[in-house]
């Protein structure tokens, strides 16, 4: 009886360590990467990406957690669709090879190595950005972090979301083109985010 | 100096053109001036996205072969006869390495989609370095044919989306431009061969090709762009002065790039 009932608990330990574990698939609808870089010295050019697919998941007992980010270039806007008489407009630019290569690299991705918490909520995520065919760690900080019921649902729905940040090199993916002067280097990252808990 | 090379009309028109006449200078009584071209190039290229080829993408393998063409078209001049049966391997050869510089975006298309694009551009290539190839013994022609490729490319893929494939073309321009230049000032021929000629129309070839299957360049752009060395037939006496020649056949050149400008131009924007 002893035995079984150890037995028991044994394997159910696993189950309870698995439950920690919440798993979210990211809202496509509502998560928004954008982007900004320097022109030309005078303004800053702000971009986005639509709908981006994903997963993440967080225990918060352990501190640790997974995210996995898909985002189809071709997506890229800047807000400039139409071409008003000009041969091609700035959208269509950033899909070429100049820069973004839609055809030959149509998904970017971010998957994170590593989460570090702030109490019980994930603070800063290391990772690797994939742009290009290359693969380069870049740093995410959790700027805005909440869960809870969506209220959407009347509660039915769980959720996490917030915003978060980063920074990186175009030119450690291979995009040049117009360095140094009319088109900076660095790129930031703005992004919000959901997540519905599995 | 930064800011200098910097600037994209440095990068793809006088750094290219500058380099370009130097070499014609220094290597053009030794057969080699041809190389102006790839001189040309690899400036551009070093100046505008680095000389670079990992990971290989379709730019960098487009690079490569830019770089590579001038060693087999030294080889041809030096080691080996030229004749319609090796114009016509090179030819294909050229063709088949335009499949393998796209094959990453070739492979995600569907197969006819893929076959019919990696087949056009092929055969477009290929027929590039062979119309062009014809022209190695006729330095004139070969040098108004290989500017206006150049060029042709160069501003039919910025209009078609992409600057940088734009300032590759452009400086292959560039190139021709200093081959041509330094013989029509002189009033002398400058041996171009098969190092010329290959290294031009095979670079250009791909930078037109990239423009289609990378950018937004009409297919019927390539249609055009590939009568460009149909122009080095129109007649332009050889008895006239070098300048007047060169200058005839640009111009035939000039108004078959031109049609292919515009019709890049009012191409309509992709669907969704």
């Amino acid at each position: 009886m002893r035995k079984t009932a150890i037995a028991l608990v044994a394997a159910a330990l696993p189950l309870a360590a698995a439950a920690q574990v919440e798993s979210y698939n990211i809202d496509p609808y509502h998560t928004v990467p954008y982007f900004e870089i320097d022109h030309l010295g005078f303004a800053t050019m702000r971009g986005r990406f639509d709908k981006p697919t994903g997963k993440f998941t967080i225990d918060r007992a352990a501190k640790t957690g997974t995210l996995e980010i898909v985002i189809q270039t071709a997506t890229v806007s800047t807000g400039d669709p139409e071409r008003d008489g000009r041969p091609r407009t700035r959208d269509e630019h950033l899909r070429s090879p100049d820069f973004f290569n839609a055809a030959e690299f149509p998904t970017m991705t971010y998957r994170a190595t590593g989460v570090k918490f702030k109490g019980d909520d994930p603070d800063v995520i290391e990772g690797n950005l994939t742009l290009l065919g290359v693969t380069k760690p870049v740093q995410i900080k959790i700027e805005r972090w909440k869960c809870g019921p969506d209220p959407r649902t009347q509660g039915k729905r769980y959720q996490c979301g917030g915003n978060a940040t980063g920074v990186f090199k175009r030119s450690e993916f291979g995009m040049k083109i117009y360095l140094p002067t009319a088109l900076a280097d660095d790129v930031k990252l703005w992004m919000s985010f959901y997540g519905f808990r599995q | 100096m930064e800011e200098f090379l910097g600037n994209p009309a440095v990068q793809g028109g006088v750094a290219p053109f500058v380099v370009g006449l130097i070499v014609v200078a220094i290597l053009g009584r030794a057969r080699l001036g041809g190389l102006a071209v790839v001189a040309a190039f690899a400036v551009c290229v070093h100046l505008a996205s680095g000389l670079t080829f990992t990971p290989l993408t379709s730019l960098r393998k487009l690079v490569l072969l830019g770089l590579i063409a001038p060693v087999v078209g030294i080889a041809i001049d030096f080691v080996f006869r030229t004749g319609r049966s090796l114009t016509a391997a090179i030819a294909a050869a050229c063709g088949a390495l335009t499949v393998w510089v796209f094959w990453s975006v070739l492979q995600q298309k569907p197969a006819a989609e893929a076959a019919l694009l990696g087949g056009g551009i092929a055969v477009f290539v290929a027929w590039l370095v062979g119309s062009t190839l014809e022209l190695a013994a006729q330095p004139v022609r070969a040098g108004a044919v290989a500017l206006m490729l150049g060029l042709g490319a160069g501003i039919s893929a910025i209009l078609g989306a992409s600057a940088l494939l734009g300032l590759y073309g452009i400086a292959i321009g560039a190139g021709a431009g200093a081959f041509l230049l330094v013989q029509m000032l002189t009033g002398r021929r400058i041996a171009a061969g098969a190092t010329f000629t290959l290294s031009a129309s095979l670079a250009a070839g791909l930078v037109a090709a990239a423009a289609l299957v990378l950018a937004q360049l009409p297919w019927y752009a390539l249609i055009v762009l590939g009568l460009i060395p149909l122009g080095a037939r129109l007649p332009a006496s050889d008895r006239l002065p070098v300048w007047a020649q060169a200058f005839i056949v640009s111009a035939y050149g000039l108004a078959v790039a031109v049609v292919a400008f515009v019709l890049t131009w009012r191409a309509a924007p992709p669907a969704g």
